[in-house]
């Protein structure tokens, strides 16, 4: 008894620690805030009449000037110094995987309180096991993740210091006032996590597992505040706020965190890192399936890839929209910027976004066909995916069709106008809305497929909730096919408001044909259960394409966000005097893109491999699921 | 190829004479037949795969900054190494076979990249000291479809774009819908506007927009020169129906005051863009003071960009800044007064070796007497330029060619100079200028 009031203790003085660790940050920021004020009071007094104030950029509001102006750099070892090598892109590099990793540690503990939520809430013990031990799995992998994000986080610091001082010292002049709070988020989110992980065992259980649950949470909050303060320094270089046209702080840091395009970007970035997460898992799970030797692992890590490739697209199918946002923003904030990105020096990147878009919807499919072959009863469905293909590939070839297109003069000329005589005719906004549309909607046919794959509904209204499903994706289809059409014949600044109904569809195919299913296959009966395990090797593979693809287009996007700032450093306040101000080629991009893409993957499959040594020395009891008894996951069924 | 495959060589002998060592070695030692068979083929793949591996590595370190759309048949090379060592190492069989999947695919996205057309943005547009007061009207209207279109006659091409950056939005000519922006054929005729109720001319504080003045006190226009520079210093202050920012009801206009960040036309710039405007039309058009002081009523002293300050950044230091032809930065850096350089129009120089460096840079870097760092051709280009010592070509004298080119030449233009002149080739047709 009184061991177990020891432990109850001990977590909520561990949770209790956790809060600190959270506040802590708030609590050190306030004097040093509250310093900052008084200090800009006593400067205004001392300096009597000659305070000077100053505009904010973006909100127009007055301010005292208390900061020093950007920075005018000029190439040289002063501002510039540099290596034999272009410096842009060792800092591109360097970036690139701090964020990669970055992305992984925030994304995973996120996976782990839904997955561990799901655990504590399922009422099946076995199943309850295993969502707890997989929650664990995903924990340690991005443990050993997070020394080597913090490694590479200092080396990009290094890198920002060493080859671009007067950049660096210019913004974390203007951020000074949160650039601690930033350090200490750091030792908070490590704190907490390790208290998280160290402390699984002795939280397994009854209240304790709860508190254990509510540790997760606050160790989500301080990793997505972390990420949003991060993302205040890109929103700030992209929209500038809180300083005057000379680039001078005016005191209010608020102003320079919540700029124009911080919300978006926050948006953005969580679904990405969550998609992303999933896709490294998934990758994870994988490896470890085709690295398996015993049908028992066999099945663990196929239920594995399959939780996480569900997780992923999950957070996948709302990103498009999520993008939609962001562009938004930025044509509001600097509609030249916005033509930049799609119609101007970036547009080809957007057409290999959409190619990206399309593999990574193509590879779902494939692998949720592949992943109906370990289900009896959904060789039924098996003769009607060839339609889904042919759906999913009209769908695709629309989707990455270009209209407007950036050529050279003699480009020009030899086609005769911006848009190709054939091609120019079939990729306005509304058919490539149509286009991804009629994808996703396809996806969401396949998961009800999928979810129904090896059941039979014992509703007494089965039969009219098939006819009824069946009318409502043929409706679906007719309609996003019909607004992508009907775009030709209108205007285009009418044509781009299509996108409204077009979403809507697909979205309501989503969320209706989802609940729909789950009623429908509430208590129905099961033609067999499923083998995991029991999948082909294929299917793996669509899952490692998956989450390389995923991390290709991180990759392509995090450049086009970072290079649409062309030769400035901060959008319209500092400019870029470095020998590099120039946007590279498309090729080149993609080069640097692959580069990085690989070194990560290399990295981290070495990092897997590290894991699967210490999983070695492992006592055997951790094991304990057991082919054919393994129960359906929640979600999916 | 040939110096593709001797570069691989170069690099992998040490680790092929250990692979064929030990090709011997089985030979000898194992005496099971079938056992020998299955060793020896092994080792024969993993030669394979290992030099495939090193002219992968070989071709990505040539032609980083140079042919950089042959990097993708790198990727390909390593993904087929992975899956030949995949046979060849079983107990690594899955991770291999996924890192082969993850080049492939990576291969695959590379290609595309390179597939597509390469477009590469320029450097920011350089500013030149102009005397634009002592310009005749039609110099100042060709300096301003200069700024608009990016060259003189440019205004009937499709794309053309210049540092204001007017066609992104605008149109200039009968017929064309200006989606975003009204089309501007006809404006110095356009005095309606100011007639418009909603322009509230004289009195501005009646004005139904975002802004209601250029700045405190500016006032409204009183003619139609005067219109388009407040259309242009303010362009919210007036938004013409149909245009403004969506979700604003046009009280608020998408275009940026075009004497601020990112476009920042000074006000002779205005002065010539406003010039071209009048003439392309055939009306008289307002003297370039004249059309100063319009501009000077509605932007305020220290708001106006100051060209000088702006020319203190290095482009203007620079000879040559990248976005010029190849042939054009020969001649900028002067290159062509002292080398002969085929393909290049003018460049029959002596003072300097001949250029033909596809042929004669693997050979130098071989030369015993080489005491440069480079590796490859295009490294021993780089060098030769950056720094001439590293190597003097016989019978040329030392410390002849400046050593100033490092910082005078753009990183953009020293790499189409590497990228030409490593495609020079003896006794071949000279490569196309880029």
């Amino acid at each position: 008894m009184g061991r177990v009031i020891g432990k109850r203790l001990f977590s909520i003085m561990a949770l209790c620690a956790m809060v600190g660790l959270l506040l802590l940050p708030i609590v050190v920021a306030l004097p040093s805030l509250a310093l900052g004020e008084e200090a800009t009071a006593g400067g205004a007094k001392k300096e009597g009449a000659t305070v000077e104030k100053g505009r904010d950029v973006y909100y127009k509001t007055e301010g005292v000037v208390v900061g020093a102006p950007a920075p005018k750099t000029t190439d040289g070892p002063k501002d510039y110094p540099r290596y034999n090598f272009e410096s842009r892109v060792l800092l591109w590099f360097a970036n690139q995987q701090h964020l990669y990793y970055g992305s992984f540690v925030l994304a995973v503990p996120i996976f782990c309180m839904i997955i561990e939520f799901m655990g504590v809430v399922t009422k099946d013990k076995a199943l309850a096991k295993r969502y707890d031990q997989l929650a664990y799995d995903f924990i340690k992998i991005s443990l050993t993740a997070y020394s080597l994000t913090a490694v590479l986080g200092g080396i990009l610091i290094f890198t920002f210091l060493t080859l671009y001082p007067a950049f660096f010292s210019y913004l974390s002049s203007v951020f000074r006032p949160v650039m601690h709070i930033y350090a200490l988020m750091f030792v908070a989110e490590s704190g907490t996590l390790y208290i998280y992980y160290y402390g699984w065992d002795k939280m397994k259980e009854g209240f304790l597992k709860w508190i254990h649950l509510s540790m997760s949470v606050v160790l989500n909050i301080i990793g997505t505040l972390l990420m949003f303060l991060a993302n205040s320094w890109i929103g700030f270089m992209m929209s500038p706020a809180g300083v005057d046209e000379q680039g001078r702080y005016l005191g209010n840091i608020w102003h320079v965190i919540h700029t124009a395009l911080w919300n978006p970007l926050n948006l953005h970035r969580i679904l990405g890192n969550m998609a992303f997460g999933g896709g490294v898992v998934a990758a994870y799970a994988a490896y470890k399936f085709l690295a398996a030797k015993t049908d028992e692992d066999r099945a663990h890590y196929d239920w594995m890839g399959y939780i996480a490739m569900a997780l992923g697209v999950a957070f996948l199918i709302p990103l498009p929209f999520a993008g939609y946002w962001l562009m938004r923003e930025v044509y509001a904030y600097r509609q030249q910027m916005g033509i930049t990105l799609m119609g101007g020096l970036l547009a080809w990147l957007f057409i290999i976004q959409a190619t990206m878009i399309g593999i990574l919807f193509l590879s779902t499919n494939y692998y949720l066909w592949q992943a109906m072959g370990r289900m009896r009863g959904a060789e039924k469905y098996q003769r009607y995916i060839k339609y889904l293909v042919f759906l999913l590939a009209c769908g695709y070839m629309v989707f990455i069709t270009p209209h407007t297109m950036v050529m050279t003069p003699a480009e020009l000329k030899a086609m005769g106008g911006q848009q190709h005589p054939v091609l120019g005719n079939y990729g306005v906004m509304s058919a490539k809305n149509g286009g991804i549309n009629v994808i996703i909607t396809t996806t969401v046919l396949s998961f009800v497929w999928y979810m129904r794959g090896n059941k039979v509904s014992t509703v007494s209204w089965a039969k009219f909730g098939n006819i009824f499903m069946g009318v409502f994706f043929t409706c679906a289809y007719f309609n996003i096919i019909g607004l992508a059409v009907y775009g030709y014949y209108i205007p285009a600044n009418v044509r781009v408001g299509l996108s409204v109904p077009q979403v809507t569809t697909t979205l309501s195919c989503l969320f209706f044909m989802f609940a729909l299913n789950s009623m429908m296959m509430k208590g129905a009966k099961q033609m067999g259960p499923i083998e995991w395990g029991k999948i082909s090797a294929r299917s793996q593979y669509a899952l490692i394409m998956l989450a390389t693809a995923f991390t290709w287009m991180m990759g392509l996007m995090g450049y086009i966000r970072s290079s649409v700032r062309l030769f400035w450093h901060v959008n319209e306040i500092m400019r870029d005097n470095s020998p590099w101000a120039y946007t590279h080629t498309v090729g080149f991009a993609a080069n640097m893109i692959s580069a990085n893409v690989l070194f990560f993957w290399i990295s981290i499959l070495f990092v897997f491999w590290l894991g699967s040594l210490t999983a070695k020395k492992a006592p055997a009891e951790v094991k304990v699921a057991v082919p054919g008894s393994v129960p359906q996951p929640v979600g999916s069924h | 190829m040939g110096n593709l495959i001797s570069e691989a060589l170069s690099m992998a002998w040490m680790a092929i004479v250990i692979l064929v060592g030990l090709l011997v070695y089985f030979q000898m030692s194992i005496h099971d037949p079938v056992a020998k068979k299955r060793a020896v083929f092994k080792t024969f793949i993993g030669i394979v795969a290992t030099f495939l591996l090193f002219v992968a590595i070989a071709n990505y370190k040539t032609n980083f900054y140079g042919e950089s759309r042959l990097l993708p048949v790198s990727l390909v090379m390593i993904t087929a190494t992975t899956f030949i060592m995949a046979l060849y190492f079983t107990n690594l069989s899955a991770l291999l076979r996924i890192g082969g999947m993850m080049f492939f695919i990576a291969a695959f996205l590379s290609g595309y990249g390179n597939w597509l057309p390469q477009v590469e943005g320029g450097f920011p547009p350089v500013e030149e000291k102009k005397t634009w007061d002592s310009m005749t009207s039609q110099q100042l209207a060709d300096e301003g479809e200069k700024i608009i279109f990016g060259g003189v006659g440019k205004n009937q091409e499709q794309g053309a774009i210049g540092k204001g950056q007017c066609p992104l939005c605008h149109a200039f000519h009968a017929g064309m819908l200006g989606e975003r922006a009204p089309n501007l054929l006809g404006l110095p005729n356009r005095k309606e506007r100011l007639e418009d109720p909603k322009y509230s001319k004289g009195n501005p504080a009646k004005r139904d927009y975002s802004v209601k003045e250029a700045f405190p006190g500016s006032g409204t226009a009183e003619n139609i020169q005067e219109y388009i520079a407040e259309s242009h210093s303010c362009p919210s202050c007036y938004v013409v129906s149909g245009y403004g920012v969506k979700g604003t009801n046009d009280k608020e206009s998408p275009m940026p005051a075009i004497h601020k960040p990112p476009i920042s036309l000074s006000l002779p710039e205005l002065a010539a863009v406003d010039t071209w405007i009048y003439l392309r039309e055939g009306v008289e058009p307002p003297s370039f003071e004249e059309i100063v002081k319009s501009y000077e009523k509605f932007i305020p002293e220290a708001d106006r960009p100051k060209q000088q300050e702006e020319k203190a950044g290095p482009p203007s230091a620079l000879m040559a800044d990248g976005t010029e032809p190849v042939d054009q930065i020969f001649a900028k850096a002067q290159c062509v007064s002292c080398h002969t350089i085929p393909g290049i129009p003018g460049a029959m120089g002596t003072i300097g070796p001949k250029l033909e460096e596809g042929t004669t840079a693997a050979l130098r870097i071989k030369d015993p007497t080489y005491k440069g760092t480079a590796k490859s051709p295009a490294e021993y280009i780089m060098e030769s330029i950056v720094e001439p010592s590293a190597y003097v070509v016989k019978p040329f004298p030392d410390n002849t060619m400046p050593k100033v080119f490092g910082q005078k030449l753009s990183a953009g233009a020293l790499k189409k100079i590497v990228d030409y002149l490593s495609q020079v080739k003896a006794g071949a047709p000279p490569p196309k200028i880029s």
